[in-house]
């Protein structure tokens, strides 16, 4: 945890820096902004993660002298066989998205599309 | 370490298992079935776009109208240069990252299969509003030119809904590229083998983990402003509408704010493979593995604060500032060289296909980076900007390096994925017609934009010492073709022979090497111990490798 930590850290830092160091040679907003988001959004994480991530422990993938036997237990998540939801829920995107160029009519089509996916997603990945 | 497999219904023996089904291929969270799939569409589109330049050679083969009126041939170019990097390159790129990052890093798939499976999902869908918007049109296809530039892209004088699905398209591309950014730096942080410190992270690894940061960054504001261009065309908005008090330039900071970082997405995967390659056929560790590391991350850095460079002819960027930036990523490539050229000196080299295309990779990196320089330099590319010179350099840098880098890996990884080879002797011949035909198709492009050739025309007058570059530009194109066609050939030929290849023909360094060809269920059955960049160098020598016991049950 701690290696992500400073890895977040070190990327807010480096887009609040360079933010401010593009605004003060050229006063231009738009990438003066875009570049302070580039420190901010990670910074948010970082925070976030501070808050409510895993503990700072270090994990045996950043312990240079771990080997195999040292993550005995340690669980890395479960992954699933296969899932035809996806399909599903870019159709949806797509349909409305479609509705902005070709009326309307398209928009329910592409809202049910899209719920029906992301409901499906959230059931299968309950078990 | 354990893991867990959801498994809806009993598990059928291997023999029955229905792997190889369409079903299983189209339904898949397995990150190298999804990598495969990734790969395979690229490729696709790569034909599809590589189709698209052709004509447009056919067209400028010599003077007068050929082949396709203005209207058509403003169409081609725009769909070919939007195809090649957003459904080509920068997607093959993602797919080698899905299929060998998680092998690279010793875990059993990406951290979030369902979102991997959703984000090849987008591409596809996005890459098919991307072909509609070209193609299945009442007002024709999209004319604009890659980068959708407001007023043009407008309503006024884009009418009907190509650029609409267009838009539409390329925002889903750019969503799916988010969701793969998160899951490959989510995987690589988090599920990373015992021992797999981010100091010995394989540099394919690395450089993924820097591409899909700059993913991450690259694509919200250029999302921003497609989806901005979108309200303007369709629910009467003004943004970058200079008569409702809009402003284009900002469509243009936006826009360019990706279109650069791009560039690095569309090379860095390409720079991670050819530093896998050019160490084994060398047989030696890489020269300078931490600098090469820092570079990469010093380019990812500094590509951020170089988009303007594109827009240095507005007069409304501060272009010192932008030339000093895009002089500066000179030097971290620079030192990616050294690493490079230091890993071949005095290295016992095989040059094996794979170390060919990376050889070839090298030379016309080289010219597209320095040509690169040549354009940093504002008074230069005022008068270079529109120009053929430009087309070139462009080309040199994603074609010369990206395409030659993404046969590398296909000749390298080939027989990892599939358990069997291609044949050297036809890569040789595809090494030469690609390698030939690229030279002699964007060489002749420096010489007509330094005699003043705009870009983006569809004739031109004779008598300007444009005819012979020009022609010669076009038969480069064939002998390009044939290097895809002989690749096609040896794709075919070498599935119906399938010469068995073994786990690791190549003698490879890096962790995929130490698990069968092709690797089975969540990739790994035993893991080695992990001491150093090469653990599975260090597995097969471990006489010259800081590792203990070679081998551990997981």
């Amino acid at each position: 945890m701690r290696v992500a930590l400073r890895y977040l850290w070190s990327f807010a830092a480096f887009g609040l820096a360079f933010g401010t160091l593009y605004y003060l040679f050229t006063e231009e907003w738009v990438g003066s902004v875009a570049l302070w988001f580039l420190g901010v959004a990670p910074a948010i994480v970082a925070l976030w993660w501070r808050r409510h991530g895993p503990s700072a422990a270090v994990r045996t993938s950043d312990d240079a002298e771990a080997s195999p036997a040292s993550s005995e237990g340690e669980s890395l998540g479960s992954f699933p066989a296969g899932t035809a939801w996806p399909l599903f829920l870019v159709l949806g995107v797509i349909v409305t998205g479609a509705s902005l160029v070709y009326g309307l009519l398209l928009l329910p089509v592409g809202a049910t599309l899209i719920t029906w996916a992301i409901v499906g997603l959230a059931r299968e990945s309950r078990g | 370490m354990s893991l867990t497999t959801e498994r809806r219904h009993p598990v059928p023996s291997p023999a029955d298992r229905p792997h190889g089904g369409p079903v299983a291929w189209l339904t898949t969270t397995d990150h190298k079935k999804i990598g495969l799939l990734y790969c395979v569409t690229a490729f696709t589109f790569f034909l599809i776009g590589g189709a698209l330049a052709g004509a447009m050679r056919a067209e400028l083969a010599g003077t007068g109208n050929q082949l396709v009126g203005p209207q058509a041939y403003n169409t081609l170019f725009t769909v070919h240069g939007i195809i090649m990097i957003f459904l080509f390159v920068a997607p093959f790129g993602v797919g080698l990252a899905n299929y060998l990052v998680p092998l690279q890093i010793g875990a059993p798939d990406m951290a979030f299969p369902r979102l991997n499976a959703m984000s090849y999902w987008f591409f596809v869908g996005g890459g098919v509003l991307v072909l509609l918007s070209s193609f299945a049109t009442d007002a024709g296809g999209v004319a604009t030119g890659w980068y959708l530039y407001p007023p043009l892209s407008g309503p006024r004088y884009s009418p009907g809904v190509g650029p609409d699905l267009l838009i539409l398209g390329l925002a889903l591309i750019a969503i799916s590229t988010l969701m793969s950014g998160v899951n490959v730096i989510t995987t690589t942080f988090l599920m990373r083998a015992p021992g797999m410190t981010m100091w010995r992270l394989p540099l394919f690894t690395w450089n993924a983990v820097v591409t899909a940061l700059l993913g991450l960054v690259a694509f919200p504001p250029a999302m921003a402003a497609f989806v901005l261009l979108l309200f303007d065309r369709r629910l009467g908005g003004q943004a970058f509408d200079p008569l409702g008090g809009g402003d284009p330039i900002v469509y243009q900071h936006l826009f360019w704010f990706l279109g650069h970082p791009e560039v690095y997405i569309l090379i860095l995967p390409f720079f991670g493979v050819i530093t896998e390659i050019i160490p084994v056929c060398s047989r030696k560790r890489l020269f300078g593995y931490t600098g090469f590391v820092l570079a990469t991350l010093a380019i990812g850095a500094l590509s951020t604060g170089v988009w303007a460079h594109h827009m240095f002819t507005t007069g409304v960027v501060d272009n010192p500032f932008f030339s000093a930036m895009s002089f500066a990523i000179a030097v971290p490539t620079g030192v990616k060289f050294f690493n490079w050229i230091g890993t071949m000196w005095g290295g016992r080299l095989s040059f094996r296909v794979s170390m060919l295309f990376s050889i070839g990779f090298l030379l016309n990196f080289l010219i597209g980076g320095v040509t690169g320089v040549m354009l940093a330099s504002p008074p230069l590319d005022f008068q270079l900007s529109d120009s053929y010179f430009l087309v070139s350099h462009f080309h040199y840098t994603i074609m010369g390096g990206s395409v030659f880098g993404i046969f590398a890996a296909i000749y390298f990884w080939w027989p990892k994925a599939f358990g069997y080879r291609l044949s050297e002797r036809l890569g040789r011949g595809v090494f030469a017609f690609l390698f030939i035909g690229f030279n002699l198709t964007f060489w002749p492009q420096f010489v007509v934009g330094l005699r003043g050739m705009p870009r983006r025309i569809v004739d031109y007058a004779p008598g300007l010492g444009w005819e012979t570059p020009n022609l010669v530009s076009s038969l480069g194109v064939v002998v390009l073709s044939l290097g895809v066609l002989v690749f096609l050939v040896d794709v075919v030929t070498a599935r119906r022979r399938r010469t068995p290849a073994g786990d690791d023909p190549w003698g490879g360094h890096s962790l995929e090497w130490a698990t069968t060809s092709p690797p089975p269920e969540h990739n790994f059955t035993a893991l080695p111990r992990i001491r150093s960049e090469r653990p599975a160098f260090d597995m097969r020598h471990p006489e010259v490798s800081p590792s203990s016991p070679p081998m551990e049950r997981s």
